[in-house]
């Protein structure tokens, strides 16, 4: 019975491997680079040319920077990766591999290995490109590779098969241990032990208890969720079926997913349709006296809902406040019940670490943060996109050979952002940094959820400082008056400082308010809510003082600090300038330097874009 | 911002909707989603209605709604400009963006223009940043977006609404 149902689905998807397949990436970063229009000209060329062939959608494998991105495979041949393909590559793509047998040399990126299939000469391999040769892919192994829709796809690269394996041979004991071993941390950024909290939960007396999946991904600049959700959905059912299974026989789960995430929630849907339908969630799983449900809540654009015991709260129908803790989930969880609540990250890489043993696992990252870590890596970087690396990945790697450098050559380095509105700013002096929990604290920032936003010179700190404030004051549920007030005087603070009218005396006053309110916060939006100021005044202190003393923003961001000029030396008197200016502040004559009037300049920058000399700074 | 019309509410279909949830007290953000399906936002008249159906008192109602940020009260926009102001966005520009929209169509942040074709929304992160500056409207993402494209996309919704209208 056990084996038959995935026998039946295995069988299915190895069938269509005789004909060409296309993939095409259709996660939300293939459909905001416009693979739907894409997907059609595929389909008429198909038409048009009368092939018979597969078309896959499948979610997204990293190189967001890159999409939309379609892959050829034909029968006993490599997988050829295309990247920013449009309308008219896509004729020479088909006329390479359907008339003429080869690939097309001028637009292909890479080639996937296909086991027991031919390489094509001259074209690198996927794995040794810069991007993708620092990463190891373990919860985003599927991920652009299969179809998200598909449980037969899933099923074709191993799905299901832990949980097979765990339901047939295994104790709850025996899986926690593993997962124990495995030395796996929440990736939700809180990095508590996942075998400790499932020992926990799995000692919390009673019959009823519950898992919960956090796909709230609130922080922003962050989508790691996101791509593993879209992209491979049934990991996270699994994960969570082995949880149940493991916390004591938990009968109903919940997915807590937030509502901007309308394609993740789409295929969540399907991929419970599917399994249920192949019984992997309902009455006696695999025959087994397992049963076991998940159903999906939508939240409702609250960031504190990420916070789990705000989260326990919005489930259930309440304001989303946070409760303080104990009693922890794992004791007085949903309906009052023994709970335990994971991130998505957390619950993807649990198939893995039990169809390949914890120790397997364990062998990948660094001391104290073991395994794997995805990262979005954003901002002013090359390539950005989706990466995993192990943990203990130096920062250095991660921004200058995956990602690739800065975009602007000319712009260097300044400072990354890691962890989002609780994280901090790491400096140039910072890039060795091994990124994993310990280290990442100590440098002053935290790993976090996973966020990595690269920011150039041209970038400003406090501004940047004052844009997390103002995320997390927006954010505050106001239970605590710490958080809510204590946040406000601060971001008036930063405006203050932001708009020329800084005073001697206000850095001082910022760090007073970020111990109080960081030590009178109920919960890990207020606790954590000063670290970007903390962090960027501790590396940065310069860049705040020459927004109060000299009144002058270094990284030409803070409008009100801006004074645009043309440097006589690089202006070319070419008049570009004068006709952009919305407000008539640019005067040129033939022949002369240009010149701007500040005092009715609007600091809209129109000038500076237009000048191709750099001669306006 | 335009006076605005309340649509009327429809004691059945509230009652349906609850039904889907089994009338669970605990399914009330659930329940508020789905009639802020139907009409666009939350009419005070069915908030009500869900209040006495589901048997929680009005205070609690108001407060559930007044908690999560993406519920309203107000009708809003065919259209909303969902335009992204996280991180990522922020650090390529969103700013500019917004400035934008506000410019072109002469609305805040949180209102509609008169013709309740569009409603301005800045939200906090869309889960694409490596294509920001991004925006999303009715469920369709928009990458690497500038001031222009921005306005480009505007007009060619404008003229998808004129079409359909054409052809009614
Ligand atoms: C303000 C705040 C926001 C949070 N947001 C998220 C989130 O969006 N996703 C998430 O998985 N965890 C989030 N967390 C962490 C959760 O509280 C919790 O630690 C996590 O879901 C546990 O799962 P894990 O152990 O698998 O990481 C947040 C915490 C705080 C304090
Ligand atoms: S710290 Fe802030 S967000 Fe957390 S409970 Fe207190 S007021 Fe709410
Ligand atoms: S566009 Fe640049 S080079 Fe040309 S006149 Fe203006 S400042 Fe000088
Ligand atoms: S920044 Fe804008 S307003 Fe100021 S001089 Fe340049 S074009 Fe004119
Ligand atoms: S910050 Fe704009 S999509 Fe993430």
């Amino acid at each position: 019975m056990l084996t038959e149902a995935l026998e039946d689905i295995s069988v299915a998807s190895s069938k269509v491997t005789d004909l060409p397949v296309i993939h095409i990436g259709m996660a939300t970063c293939g459909l905001a680079s416009g693979a739907r229009p894409l997907l059609e000209l595929i389909r008429k060329e198909v038409e048009k040319r009368q092939l018979n062939l597969r078309i896959i959608p499948t979610g997204c494998i990293g190189m967001c920077h890159n999409e939309p991105l379609v892959d050829v495979t034909m029968p006993g041949r490599y997988r050829v990766s295309y990247r920013n393909v449009k309308a008219m590559t896509l004729t020479q793509i088909f006329d390479a591999h359907f008339s003429k047998n080869d690939f097309a040399k001028k637009y292909a990126t890479c080639q996937i290995p296909v086991e027991g299939a031919e390489p094509y000469e001259g074209l690198t391999l996927m794995a040794d490109l810069p991007f993708f040769k620092g990463q190891v892919k373990i919860v985003t192994k599927r991920c652009g590779m299969i179809d998200p829709l598909s449980i037969a796809d899933y099923v074709a690269m191993d799905g299901y098969k832990a949980l097979r394996k765990v339901l047939t041979s295994m104790t709850p004991e025996q899986v926690v241990d593993e997962v124990t071993k495995s030395g796996l941390r929440g990736r939700g950024g809180g990095g508590f032990p996942t075998g400790l909290k499932w020992a926990l939960t799995q000692k919390s007396p009673g019959p009823e208890k519950y898992v919960v999946c956090n796909a709230d991904e609130g922080d922003p600049g962050a989508f790691m969720d996101r791509s593993v959700l879209e992209g491979d959905p049934h990991a996270v059912l699994e994960g969570m079926i082995i949880a149940a299974f493991a916390v004591g026989h938990a009968k109903q789960g919940y997915i807590y997913c937030r509502a901007e995430y309308p394609l993740a929630i789409k295929h969540l849907r399907k991929a419970i349709d599917d399994a249920r339908a192949h019984n992997f969630l309902g009455e006696n799983i695999l025959g087994t006296d397992m049963s076991f449900d998940i159903e999906i809540k939508e939240g409702a654009g609250a960031y504190v809902c990420g916070e789990e015991t705000a989260l326990l709260a919005s489930l259930m129908g309440e304001r989303g406040m946070p409760w303080p803790k104990p009693p922890f989930p794992a004791q007085k969880g949903v309906w009052g019940k023994p709970s335990v609540i994971n991130n998505v990250e957390t619950l993807g890489n649990i198939g893995h670490i039990l169809l390949n043993g914890g120790e397997w696992y364990a062998s990948y990252g660094s001391e104290k943060t073991k395994g794997t870590k995805t990262f979005a890596l954003t901002g002013s970087v090359k390539n950005s996109g989706l990466i995993e690396v192990p943990a203990g990945t130096p920062l250095r790697e991660i921004i200058f050979s995956i990602g690739g450098g800065m975009v602007e050559k000319k712009i260097p380095f300044k400072a990354a952002q890691l962890g989002g509105p609780s994280g901090g700013c790491i400096p140039v002096d910072g890039l060795d940094t091994p990124v994993d929990f310990e280290n990442v604290v100590a440098a002053g920032a935290i790993m976090g959820s996973g966020g990595i936003v690269v920011m150039d010179e041209a970038a400003c700190i406090v501004d940047t400082a004052k844009f997390f404030l103002k995320f997390t004051q927006d954010e505050s549920c106001g239970e605590c008056t710490p958080c809510r007030v204590g946040s406000k005087i601060m971001l008036d603070i930063l405006t203050r400082i932001t708009d020329g009218k800084g005073q001697e005396g206000d850095l001082d006053e910022l760090v007073r308010l970020s111990m109080y309110v960081k030590s009178n916060s109920l919960c890990g939006l207020g606790g954590a809510a000063p670290n970007p100021v903390l962090s960027t005044i501790r590396y940065f202190r310069e860049e705040y003082e020459a927004h109060i003393r000299d009144k002058r923003c270094p990284g030409t961001v803070c409008n009100e600090l801006i004074k645009y000029v043309v440097i006589e030396e690089d202006c070319t008197t070419c008049g570009l300038c004068e006709p952009v200016c919305p407000s008539g502040s640019v005067t040129w004559e033939k022949g002369e330097v240009a010149h701007i009037d500040l005092t009715t300049c609007i600091r809209c920058k129109a000038c500076v874009d237009a000048c191709k000399f750099r001669a306006i700074i | 911002m335009a006076e605005t019309k309340h649509v009327e509410v429809d004691l059945e279909d509230i009652e349906k909707i609850c039904e889907e949830f089994e009338n669970r007290e605990g399914a009330v953000v659930q329940v508020l989603q789905k009639v802020q399906e139907k009409y666009g936002y939350v009419p005070g008249e069915a908030l009500e209605l869900v209040g006495e159906v589901l048997e929680i008192p009005k205070s609690k109602m108001y407060g559930v709604l007044t908690f999560y940020s993406q519920f309203y009260q107000e009708p809003r926009g065919k259209f909303i400009l969902k335009v992204c102001v996280g991180t990522a966005c922020h650090v390529r520009g969103a700013g500019l963006l917004v400035d934008k929209v506000r410019e072109e169509l002469h609305i805040e942040p949180g209102e509609n223009t008169e013709d309740m074709l569009f409603t301005l929304e800045p939200v906090a992160c869309l889960g694409s940043c490596a294509l920001a500056p991004m925006a999303m409207v009715s469920g369709t993402a928009y990458g690497k977006l500038s001031a222009d494209k921005m306005v480009s996309l505007i007009r060619q919704l404008e003229e998808e609404t004129v079409h359909e209208e054409e052809t009614v």
